[in-house]
């Protein structure tokens, strides 16, 4: 955005002084009638490049701004208000999801209602909905006006984009029929990714002979409607990767990890508590092919408390082999004159005949 | 590296784009001051007058503009800006580049079901617009129809709270009947804190008859098993109308702080999702901060892994590594085989010695060579049987 600025900048300016050289070198032609009227376009023209720097310092500014209130978010987080911080990931990374799949009106609200506009990239996206809209009604204008802005960053990734936008367009004139157009499109717009892309090329000049009715497998896919969903699905993966966005939305790729992390064989019994995510199916289908979680050393949860059971709260064995912590198992004791009830099997015991185990 | 220094190199970025489109606009400016004097010079001029005045106005409007410089100018702070900003990109991407999808496994989510997921977060938030308005994007009517029946008890929910907020207790005073024995069950006495909150609020009001009435008809019941706080609520009605000169002025069921109302309303929230088998925290909430705590070592897994054994990453059937989590995220026993150094299962299951040392099945065959012979504990000097040792459940 700033270089684009930068260069109409340069672009006019420079081309209002030559032009004033230019007239000053052949004022004596001139009448002082049409010297004025020249000047004065000049200076409307300058005047018109000034309106477009201000547009767009208000752009860079508007950009900035966004930089400073990540950064500034980034910052915040700390100790003190970190439940808010995780509130405003979680919702940044639902915005995020919502983009992605095009949810754009709930993407809008949740940013708006959580004002959370800066942190997300919603014009980003807009932007990027207007081409993808425009792909899906088979034209291919847009995402090459995308390419042509981006054309330096795209070549630096060794993008071939664009050349699949002309492709496709190019299979266009053939499907219609054109058979001229097509080879002169080929000569202006395919050549040049010749030497990259030959194999490509090749192939797609060969439709000219087979025509878009042709029931060569090869050919025919070139044809089909999905090839413009494939170049929905090309822009924004180029897409994500130009803003430096992961391909998956964020969303997947932190509750993969949560889940697994997660994921232990007991998630999948009856008795799940009901605090674990993975106790509800919704949960149990999202993570049925994700690894299990492992662990290196015992980690003992009351079932009664759910607190930890460690040297502090060390775990008793009642008689029927059922562990619980001796935290919950005294205060039921007290509560019933020295008697405790397992809460899974119903069997009752005397404090006394409990043991204590030790695990390391 | 710290934030810090990312935020200089911001800082000195957006400095120089600022001074940088400043000149530009400046340079324009200049430019254009130049042209319109001489174009009011020019017009000054007769039409019949000599064109070497014309000539030498644009020779000195071409020296003007060479002084100005403009070009220069502008190339000048166009490149200290660029050399700020590729700095600051370098910068970024040192600091932000883990690449965080490179942890992430190619299988696809159910989208209906992760919809139905965030759907569900929204309404248990009260957020019922948002919530709808992605069922709605998603177009998803069977999402739309899994989630219909929580979303009407989450409404129940807020039309009780929000009345709470109001003052209005009738809602959530009907709502704990009906649950009375289910409350009870969790052992909540959240009945009894609502009408303790009625009973209050009317005896604030003054009227001590209406208050009795109501102490007689719903606190009554509570009497044999909560007497201490039935007596204090009876002992109130003699401070009808001026509860804060009682002594029980600072005692927070009764002066009733907006703190004690948001902890019953707190309250009634954990105990409404409860009773819908619901947890008390959102599972989307819990799964994504397991998961922002547990992406860092998938990462530096995945990265190793992606050296040697790329195949296993997407297959393996368990992570090779612990992801530590926080504590809260402990929702189960786990026992570790300190033998074996491996997880207990059905078929190896955790056993108590006569010691009380713990160790698995196998490790105990395993040391009793297959159950023939007495064996030592390994953590203790204790010798013990086969036939001592019981099988434990967490
Ligand atoms: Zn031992």
């Amino acid at each position: 955005m700033i270089r684009v600025n930068h260069r109409i900048a340069e672009k006019e300016v420079s081309a209002v002084i030559s032009s004033v050289s230019a007239a000053a070198d052949r004022c004596e032609d001139m009448t002082s009638e049409e010297a004025v009227t020249h000047l004065t376009s000049l200076v409307s023209r300058l005047q018109g490049l000034k309106r477009k720097l201000e547009e767009g310092s208000k752009v860079e500014a508007l950009q900035a701004q966004r930089c400073r209130a990540r950064l500034e978010h980034l910052e915040s987080a700390n100790a003190d208000n970190l439940n808010e911080w995780n509130d405003t990931r979680l919702k940044r990374i639902l915005v995020d999801y919502m983009l992605r799949m095009s949810y754009y009106d709930s993407a809008v609200k949740l940013a708006e209602s959580s004002n959370i506009q800066d942190l997300v990239d919603l014009d980003a996206f807009l932007e990027a909905k207007k081409i993808i809209d425009s792909l899906h009604n088979k034209e291919v204008a847009s995402a090459l006006a995308w390419c042509a802005e981006n054309r330096s960053r795209l070549k630096k990734a060794k993008s071939k984009f664009e050349f699949q936008l002309r492709l496709q367009e190019f299979i266009e004139l053939v499907r219609a029929g054109s058979t001229l157009p097509a080879i002169e499109y080929s000569r202006k717009y395919l050549a040049p990714w010749g030497a990259t892309h030959m194999k490509e090329l090749q192939r797609v000049m060969a439709t000219l002979a087979f025509r878009s009715t042709t029931e060569c497998e090869i050919y025919k896919v070139l044809f089909e409607a999905k090839q413009w969903d494939y170049l929905v699905e090309q822009f924004k993966q180029e897409f994500c990767r130009l803003f430096g966005m992961t391909l998956e939305p964020l969303l997947n790729i932190y509750l993969q990890a949560g889940l697994s992390a997660l994921k232990t064989p007991f998630c999948y019994e009856e008795d799940c508590p009901k605090e674990d995510p993975l106790s509800q199916e919704g949960f149990r289908k999202l993570a049925a092919q994700l690894p299990f979680s492992k662990q290196h050393h015992s980690k003992l949860v009351c079932y009664i408390t759910k607190e930890l059971m460690d040297s502090e709260n060390p775990p008793l064995v009642l008689p029927n082999g059922y562990v619980y912590s001796a935290k919950a198992l005294e205060e039921m004791a007290k509560k019933n004159d020295g008697r405790v009830t397992c809460p899974r099997t119903g069997d009752v015991c005397n404090y006394t005949e409990l043991v204590k185990a030790f695990i390391s | 590296m710290d934030l810090n220094t990312i935020k200089d190199a911001f800082d000195r970025v957006a400095k120089k784009q600022k001074l940088s489109s400043t000149t530009t606009q400046d340079v324009v400016d200049k430019v254009i001051q130049e042209i319109e004097s001489v174009v009011r010079k020019m017009q000054s001029i007769d039409d019949d007058a000599d064109s070497t005045d014309q000539k030498v106005l644009f020779s000195e409007l071409r020296s003007k503009l060479n002084e100005i410089a403009p070009m220069q100018q502008l190339e000048a702070s166009q490149k200290e800006l660029h050399i700020g900003l590729s700095k600051y990109s370098k910068l970024l991407e040192k600091y932000f580049n883990p690449d965080i999808s490179k942890a992430y496994r190619h299988v696809d989510f159910d989208i209906s079901t992760l919809n139905q997921i965030i759907a569900t977060h929204f309404y248990r938030q009260g957020l019922f617009d948002l919530g709808d308005c992605l069922v709605n994007d998603a177009a998803d009517p069977s999402a739309a129809e899994a989630v219909a029946a929580l979303k009407s008890s989450f409404l129940d929910m807020y039309r009780i709270l929000n009345a709470m907020k109001t003052g209005n207790l009738e809602a959530a005073l009907s709502w704990a009947a009906t649950n009375s024995e289910r409350l009870l069950q969790n052992e909540s006495t959240l009945e009894l804190k609502l009408h303790q909150l009625q009973f209050v609020e009317i005896l604030r009001n003054g009227s001590k008859n209406e208050a009795l009435t109501y102490a007689r008809k719903y606190l009554a019941p509570f009497a044999s098993v909560h007497e201490d706080e039935i007596q204090k609520l009876m002992g109130c009605l003699l401070w009808a109308g001026r509860l804060d000169q009682s002594p029980y002025a600072n005692d927070e069921s009764i002066s009733q702080t907006s703190t004690y109302r948001n902890k019953i309303t707190e309250e009634l929230t954990q105990q409404f999702c409860s009773l819908l088998g619901q947890s008390n925290e959102s599972p989307l909430t819990v799964a994504i901060t397991a998961g922002v705590q547990g992406l860092p070592t998938l990462l530096k897994l995945a990265t190793v892994m992606a050296a040697t054994k790329k195949q296993e990453w997407q297959t393996m059937k368990q992570l090779p590594v612990p992801v530590d989590l926080g504590r809260e995220f402990q929702f189960h026993s786990i026992f570790v085989c300190p033998v074996l150094r491996e997880q207990g299962s059905e078929e190896n299951p955790p056993m108590l010695m006569p010691c009380g040392h713990v160790i698995s099945k196998q490790s105990i065959v395993k040391l009793s060579k297959s159950s023939s012979r007495p064996f030592k504990c390994p953590y203790c000097p204790l010798e013990a049987n086969v036939s001592q040792c019981r099988q434990i459940h967490f």
